[in-house]
């Protein structure tokens, strides 16, 4: 401790230290300065990539929809071809292929899957899947449900389970985009709580996906979560699913959950009253 | 210091010593914050970039929020300001409009834009207030979701909480009038409290900004400008700092102190329970936070604050040096206020990281600061009067100080830049580099002041707010 001390009062360290430190801030503020600029720079120049390929990927896909544009006819034009190898390309392709899937039905949409299916996107897709990343593996889930890929059910019904938040909410998301309300019946043997977040998620991706599918969500009842039943009763109430109230009025007089109990009745007045 | 004896000496060294040491901690903690404030942002975009707000939109069980604006004086802006809080992107929210007894004529204008009349309404009054002269709502079905009130004045905490009396809805959203809401704010804004299960989410900030010179439009901010006033264009990058570079760490630490009383979602049952607001403070924002955590915490009950990191709220901030230092005193009398109420938190493991960590912080490093900071002046002035200043040293410190506020500036600008990237245009770029070098030689001197002013008139016993005169926001030509 004294040789700290007398360290300290000698004073000779002062003007060391603080040349050294300048140096280190000074060294930290440009090189913030620098990453700034880069930051910049990259984020116009991407802006601008965006644009180009905007304006080739547009008239090409609309082609496909449209017209008898395929991805071999693109595939053989120089224009494409070379930009087909693009990662910024394919990528920005990706995003216009499944907003553009997004609005069409039918043939239109079958068109878009054989593009995605033709041009290898789909690979992009399943490698995307396999990656550490939750938020990589988020996109590929939202891709390849988009795309009506099936085979990945299967998969998406296992990362339903994961613990991390969101990548559950995109695979019974994706789960409930290939197999309606079918897809989400698995839930029941659900162990986690879903919050209300993850509850209005799952709603609302079920009421943009085919209402005429809601077979089988009065399984969900029947959980042993708490939250999955009520999930059930917010599907219910949300789609005015009436022929439900008998499994409604079953779960209320067999749970022990007060809460669950009251949401229950809740539910069969907002039933009744909108059915009125 | 050849004509000191060896005791001043050692006790001049202590002092330095002492004085090292704050300043290496209290740069270090800046560092460490803005660590963790930067992971914080880049967890909340990645998750962000996957959100959909519009399901608030659309669904029947989207949390029930009543907006709570107090208003005083304000009629020159009021029918423009609420109309553009009726239009919010939110289908289950009400707003209430509480009049704190304006002089001027915002009740007739309220009155007659939105063809209010007087309704008997029975609400209960939990919270203690200020009469009120009546309760107004529209015959016009398009502002059903307007409560305006009418009360006798009270001041701003008192007109908050007569809004918190008068709410319908679970969650009360308490903003300052004039401010420019983002049109999904309340989207944002209410989806925290339906993500946590194990704990009651009581309360979510938002992120505010500066609005001074940006272009408004209908009540919207269509264009953002940094400030050419070097005053507000400071500030600009001031709020950027406090925003991206210290709430969002304290969020990740669960530590937050401070939801800024512009823009701000609490329980309202918690919020009741604990009191509401305290009209005897002039830091009520900073003391409902306070004491509705240390309610919480007193009752073992797991709760969370939220912090969203998106731009939703934009006030227009002092444009001249007579108007800051009046704003500046003011929340230092508020700091010092809530210090004060709640000194018993203070280092107090009961209340656990806002007793270990927040206050202790919040009392070193807030509310001493300035003061450490002026007594560091006359010091440094004792020491060349007498001759005994080491000039090298003295030159040395200074630059070392200054280069370390440059580069925490810079560090909020890339934290800017890699998420919102709000100021896209160079020429805004460039005035908030040379705000960054300016900062430490102008401003912070000011807001040094402001703060001292502030001490001084907590010790006189001042108790009220000060005007706070406002230019107004840019229209769209």
């Amino acid at each position: 401790m004294e040789f700290f001390w007398n360290l300290y009062q000698s004073k000779v360290w002062v003007v060391p230290f603080l040349i050294y430190a300048i140096g280190i801030l000074l060294f930290g503020s440009v090189t913030l300065l620098a990453i700034i600029i880069w930051t910049r720079h990259t984020h116009i120049k991407e802006q601008k990539f965006i644009l180009q390929y905007d304006r080739l990927i547009e008239p090409m896909l609309l082609n496909v929809l449209f017209d008898t544009g395929s991805y071999s006819t693109f595939n053989n034009d120089p224009h494409y071809s070379s930009l087909f190898n693009n990662t910024v390309f394919r990528k920005q392709m990706m995003a216009n292929i499944i907003n553009l899937h997004k609005n069409y039905e039918g043939s239109y949409a079958k068109k878009l899957e054989k593009f995605y299916l033709e041009s290898h996107l789909i690979t992009d897709s399943f490698r995307k899947l396999k990656n550490a990343r939750w938020e990589i593996q988020c996109l590929a889930i939202e891709e390849l449900s988009e795309m009506n890929v099936v085979t990945v059910f299967e998969h998406l019904v296992d990362t339903s389970k994961s613990s991390n938040k969101l990548l559950k909410i995109a695979a019974i998301k994706g789960c409930i985009k290939l197999n309606g309300t079918k897809g989400i019946t698995h839930l029941i043997r659900h162990k986690d709580p879903l919050d209300q977040w993850s509850q209005l998620s799952i709603i609302d991706a079920i009421k943009h996906g085919d209402l005429r599918l809601t077979e089988g969500i009065e399984i969900l009842l029947t959980s042993k979560n708490d939250t999955v039943v009520s999930l059930g009763l917010k599907i219910i109430q949300s789609l005015h699913l009436s022929q439900h109230n008998l499994d409604i009025i079953r779960m209320i007089s067999t749970t022990d959950n007060v809460y669950l109990k009251q949401e229950g009745q809740l539910t069969l007045t907002a039933i009744k009253s909108s059915n009125t | 210091m050849t004509f000191f004896t060896a005791e001043i000496t050692a006790m001049v060294n202590i002092y330095l010593l002492l004085i090292l040491l704050y300043a290496i901690l209290i740069m270090s903690s800046y560092l460490v914050l803005a660590v963790l404030s930067f992971i914080e942002l880049k967890e909340y975009i990645k998750k962000n970039s996957f959100i959909d707000y519009e399901i608030l939109l659309s669904s029947q069980q989207a949390p029930y929020l009543s907006l709570i604006a107090p208003a005083y004086n304000e009629g020159l802006t009021i029918e423009e300001n609420v109309k553009s809080l009726l239009s919010l992107n939110y289908n289950n929210y009400e707003v209430i409009v509480v009049n704190d007894g304006s002089k001027d004529n915002s009740m007739d204008m309220l009155i007659s834009t939105y063809d209010l009349i007087k309704k008997d309404l029975d609400h209960e009054t939990p919270i203690t207030t200020k009469a009120i002269r009546g309760i107004y709502r529209s015959k016009n079905a398009a502002f059903k979701k307007l409560t305006v009130v009418d009360k006798e004045n009270g001041g701003k905490a008192d007109a908050l909480n007569v809004g918190l009396n008068i709410a319908k809805h679970p969650y009360a959203v308490c903003i300052d009038v004039d401010c420019i809401l983002d049109k999904d704010s309340l989207l944002k804004l209410a989806k925290p409290f339906l993500e946590s299960i194990d704990k009651k989410v009581i309360a979510t900030g938002g992120v505010v900004r500066i609005a001074n010179q940006c272009t408004i439009e209908d009540g919207r901010l269509i264009d953002v400008n940094v400030p050419n006033k070097l005053l507000p264009r400071i500030q600009v990058l001031e709020y950027l700092r406090a925003f991206l570079l210290g709430r969002m760490a304290w969020e990740r630490l669960d530590g937050l102190l401070l939801i800024s009383g512009a823009f701000g979602a609490f329980d309202r049952e918690i919020a009741i329970k604990a009191g509401g607001y305290n009209t005897k403070t002039v830091g009520e924002d900073m003391e409902l936070v306070v004491r509705m955590r240390r309610y919480m915490l007193e009752r073992n009950i797991p709760y969370t604050v939220s912090y969203i990191p998106d731009p939703l709220c934009w006030t227009e901030a002092p444009d001249n040096a007579a108007i800051f230092k009046k704003q500046r005193s003011r929340w230092m009398r508020g700091t010092i206020e809530t210090l004060w109420i709640h000194r018993k938190m203070f280092f107090n493991p009961k209340y656990k990281i806002l007793g270990m960590i927040s206050v202790p912080y919040w009392t070193f490093f807030e509310f001493l600061a300035p003061l450490i900071e002026f007594v560091g002046l006359l010091v440094t002035l004792i020491f060349v009067i007498l001759g005994i200043l080491n000039w090298k040293i003295f030159l040395l410190l200074f630059l070392f100080v200054y280069i370390f506020a440059t580069m925490f500036s810079l560090l909020a600008l890339l934290g800017e830049e890699l998420t919102y990237h709000k100021y896209p245009r160079i020429k805004d770029f460039l005035k908030l580099f040379a705000a960054a070098l300016i900062e430490p030689l102008y401003f912070h001197p000011l807001a040094v002041y402001a703060a001292l002013i502030g001490y001084w008139e907590k010790i006189k016993g001042k108790k009220t707010w000060g005007d706070m005169t406002r230019q107004g926001f840019q229209k769209k030509q």
